[in-house]
């Protein structure tokens, strides 16, 4: 009794553990279970129940409900489908003109609105891409193809290869200093020679259309819930959800409402990096201290001047770390946008990986790794740059990028030409290295996976055979076993513990949700995956975090690493992976450890560095020695960020389950792949999404909330 | 009542917390259980599965057997150049089949003026087939329904006969030829 009274907490656990391994073990696998999932899950089937909500018929197997709930939301998915369909093609018929046919058109309104938009973002991409790469599409947007036959000189040129080096050089130059001026130019270069330069520059045009456009939607939609909160709770939710939910779920309705190609990558792009800018705007203008604002008004601002002239200059780096995530997300999102017909290096990577093609999805992965690395420290340099307001300066110190810029264009112009007369096979190499005629190692990577193959293919299959059937599968077992209203429980019940009764009915409605959807084995096979992966992860990044904190130099390394890592687009990861332990689940968990090591490692580091310094001198004056410092007074104090470390690394663990479908899982994601190619898939895609967000905000709400009353414990709020 | 809350709530946190999640799981439990009368199917579900279980476990031995048999006309008479079934054979293949293409259909209808005509004015439609060993006789019976307008009378008509040989495709059977004299 006393243990009781002196440790609840521990209790209480126990209490909740004991109830749900009571549950486990007391509700039987139903005999059925095992056959039922054995066949295909989506046939038609005499056995099935049936029930009728909104008008659709839901079909189901009718398990005991203790072991498996019945999918009452199976309703969800088919009415998402059925009401795009009578929006895009019934809601709202109107007359519009047709340009082509020059006569009126009666067609949807939602319909129209969403081809004028596609029109005008295939415009904005054909532009840039033509300005890079030359093109004669936009002349034609504002003449005829008759004007350009008979003008063909009014083509776009577009740029040679040296003048966008030398910007990009020139730029990070004016942003940084040598160093980045260094890398851009090389990268470049690079990508050049390597023949990547039209991907690339078509994956950059993507970027540039993709990237201002969200810091637009995200800056005004971040004002606008600074000054309202009721547009704050509005948006609220949708940004908590955006959060968690996988890139690869949004593609699904996008294909819907806006089709295949471009204009529609770019389209969900936004709405997938909007959030973060929201969230930065936010945050930078919360932060502005109320002197400032004061002071704004004291000089008579209107509130027009006073958002523009003093809060958004005020806030100006958070709003710029706002641009760098937005640039990072429209880089990624580019990757994976390839799923929908987006051109660019994210299609090449994807047709080299679908053809098996280690070594050119290598290269095409380096040049993807190397953009994100240049696009990240740029825009980083930017938002760190401090603007000099009173430097008294000459034009030519004013003006002297500008200038460089200039010289850079006339020499890249008269090289081009000079490469006209010189490459004689019809190929300018000083214009554009084309993509089959650059250098290209990808023979050699291909050999040096054979290679790994033939020498190591038994140590490498003995592992895969381990990994699978004596871990991945006994583990996998177990969730399944799980039967749902243990889960319910145990989840409910923690929610409870953590955070009391209103964390404990919101993780119960994210899981009944999941529960209540037809796919509640997939979401615990994804789970499974995740938890696998977070688990050794958060071993390796802690146990390394710790290490490398114990000298500065080590963790500035290591956090360098980590923010290098941290660019590189989730589906490069996939590459080396696949090199080494081929089309397994073992590539995918390997994966998904590497990718979520990344955020375990540096919360891991940053949390021990945010321990006052005051604390170690007094630790140290008490006689305490490194070990006992660590233990008793820096991990008890880094634990609410280390927590908060574990929150980002299940986020990244299942970002990558979910991408890891495209090796061939059983989860989530891989219902989302066949929705991809489904032309009713759009509801099943956006269900599955919201299932994948809500088991990260299930972590997200149980890990934040016990991270708050941690603090709060501590005194470090 | 309000005294049970005022007692409650004089109780230490941690027990009041005991006593909360017990509470919750109690909730949850209970709620399932009402779901389970609503929407629980146990035992009934299992007497159907099983009966799907065996039925697809037949026919998956039904399969193998038949991939086994070699590809083209299967007989059950002596004295051709086809593959000659034996009676245990015969069941399985009988049991197995499901198709009746048009050619045993046509040849079937060719003694069967009637259905014949029937089954042309209305465009070479068939109602229903069916293949299916009749355990008395020792024998595999196959047949079709043809149905509709012949000169102003809705007439349906069903042709049957023994199946006398089969089509093996390798991937399935199909009837061959039926004897309906």
């Amino acid at each position: 009794m006393d243990i009781i009274k002196k440790y609840p907490k521990v209790f209480q656990w126990l209490f909740l553990l004991a109830v749900f391994f009571a549950l486990c073990f007391a509700i039987d696998v139903p005999e059925t279970y095992k056959f039922i999932r054995g066949q295909a899950e989506f046939v038609k089937d005499p056995n099935q129940s049936t029930f009728v909500f909104l008008g659709k018929e839901v079909r189901y197997y009718a398990f005991d409900v203790f072991w498996r709930l019945p999918p009452l939301l199976g309703w969800l998915p088919i009415w998402i489908n059925d009401s795009l369909f009578f929006l895009m093609n019934e809601w709202m018929p109107m007359e519009f003109w047709n340009e082509d046919t020059q006569e009126f058109k009666t067609r949807p309104l939602l319909l129209q609105i969403s081809r004028n938009l596609t029109a005008f973002m295939t415009f904005l991409i054909e532009l840039i891409r033509e300005i890079l790469l030359g093109g004669l599409e936009t002349i034609v947007a504002f003449t005829s193809w008759d004007f350009i036959d008979a003008y063909p000189w009014a083509e776009l040129p577009g740029l040679p290869w040296t003048i966008v080096a030398a910007g990009f050089a020139i730029l990070s130059y004016k942003l940084s200093g040598k160093g980045l001026a260094i890398f851009a130019g090389l990268t470049m270069v690079y990508i050049s020679i390597f023949g990547q330069w039209k991907p690339s520059m078509q994956t950059l045009s993507f970027i540039l259309v993709a990237a201002p456009l969200s810091f637009a939607f995200g800056l005004g939609l971040g004002i606008a819930a600074f000054k309202s909160k009721r547009v704050e709770k509005a948006l609220y939710p949708i940004l908590l959800v955006m959060q968690t939910m996988p890139q690869y779920a949004v593609l699904v309705p996008a294909l819907v409402l806006f089709g295949v190609g471009d204009h529609a990558a770019v389209i969900i792009t936004m709405v997938v990096a909007v959030p973060p800018m929201i969230l930065l705007t936010l945050l930078g203008l919360r932060a502005i201290p109320p002197e400032v604002i004061e002071a704004g008004r004291m000089s008579g601002c209107t509130n027009w001047q006073l958002m523009f002239k003093v809060l958004i200059p005020t806030a100006r780096r958070d709003i710029l770390i706002g641009v760098n995530q937005v640039i990072m997300v429209c880089f990624s999102m580019a990757v994976i946008s390839a799923f929908i017909g987006a051109k660019g290096l994210g299609f090449n990577l994807l047709l080299a990986l679908n053809q098996l093609n280690i070594g050119l999805a290598l290269e095409a992965g380096l040049c993807i790794s190397l953009i994100a690395i240049l696009l990240d420290k740029m825009s980083l340099a930017w938002a760190n740059k401090q603007i000099d307001y009173f430097g008294n300066l000459t034009f030519y110190q004013r003006n002297k990028n500008l200038i460089f810029f200039g010289g850079a264009f006339i020499i890249g112009i008269l090289l081009a030409y000079a490469g006209s007369f010189y490459f004689k096979e019809g190929f300018n190499y000083l214009f554009e290295v084309p993509h089959n005629k650059g250098i290209s190692t990808a023979d050699f990577w291909n050999k040096g996976v054979d290679w790994i193959f033939e020498t190591f293919f038994v140590y490498i299959k003995a592992f895969n055979t381990w990994l699978i059937q004596d871990v991945l599968q006994p583990m996998r077992a177990l969730y399944l076993r799980m039967p749902a209203v243990a889960t319910l429980v145990l989840v409910v019940g923690a929610g409870y513990l953590i955070g009391g009764i209103r964390s404990a009915l919101v993780v119960c409605a994210l899981t009944l949700f999941i529960a209540l959807s037809p796919w509640w084995d997939r979401a615990l096979v994804t789970t499974y995956m995740a938890t696998f992966g977070v688990i050794i992860s958060c071993i390796i990044g802690f146990t390394v975090g710790t290490l490398c904190f114990q000298n500065k130099n080590s963790a500035k390394f290591m956090l360098g690493v980590c923010d290098i890592f941290q660019t590189f687009p989730s589906f490069v990861y996939l590459i080396p992976v696949m090199m080494l332990f081929g089309i397994t689940d073992t590539s995918v968990l390997i994966a998904v450890i590497v990718y979520a090591t990344i955020p375990a490692t540096r919360y891991t580091i940053e949390g021990l560095r945010s321990v006052p310094a005051g604390l170690h001198d007094a630790a140290t004056m008490s006689g305490v020695n490194k070990f006992q410092r660590l233990t008793k007074i820096e991990f008890p104090l880094a634990f609410p960020h280390m927590m908060l470390g574990l929150n980002q690394t299940i986020v990244f663990a299942l970002f990558m389950v979910i991408i890891g479908a495209f090796i061939g899982t059983e989860d989530l994601g891989q219902y989302i792949l066949k929705a991809l190619s489904d032309k009713n898939g759009a509801g099943i895609g956006l269900t599955l999404g919201i299932c994948v967000a809500f088991i990260g905000l299930i972590f997200d709400n149980l890990i934040r909330t016990y991270v708050g009353k941690r603090k709060k414990h501590l005194g470090i709020d | 009542m309000n005294t049970y809350f005022n007692k409650f709530r004089s109780l230490p946190e941690s027990l009041r917390q005991l006593i909360g999640l017990i509470f919750i799981t109690i909730i949850i439990i209970i709620s399932f259980s009402i779901l389970n009368t609503i929407f629980g199917q146990g035992d009934e579900l299992v007497k159907k599965m099983k009966l799907e279980e065996e039925r697809i476990a037949k026919e998956k031995k039904l399969s193998a057997l038949i991939s086994k048999l070699p590809s083209g006309i299967l007989v059950t008479f002596d004295g051709t150049d086809h593959f000659k079934l034996s009676d245990e054979l015969y069941e399985a293949v009988c049991n197995a089949t499901k198709l009746i293409p048009q050619r045993a259909i046509m040849g079937a209808n060719f003694l069967n003026f009637r259905a014949h005509e029937i089954y042309t004015i209305n465009g070479n439609k068939i109602d229903e087939t069916f293949v299916k060993w009749d355990k008395e006789k020792n024998k595999c019976f196959a047949g079709f329904t043809v149905s509709g307008n012949n000169v102003g009378i809705d007439e349906s008509i069903t042709v049957s006969g023994e199946a006398l040989s089969f089509l093996s495709t390798g991937i399935d059977t199909r009837v061959y030829y039926i004897k309906n004299f």
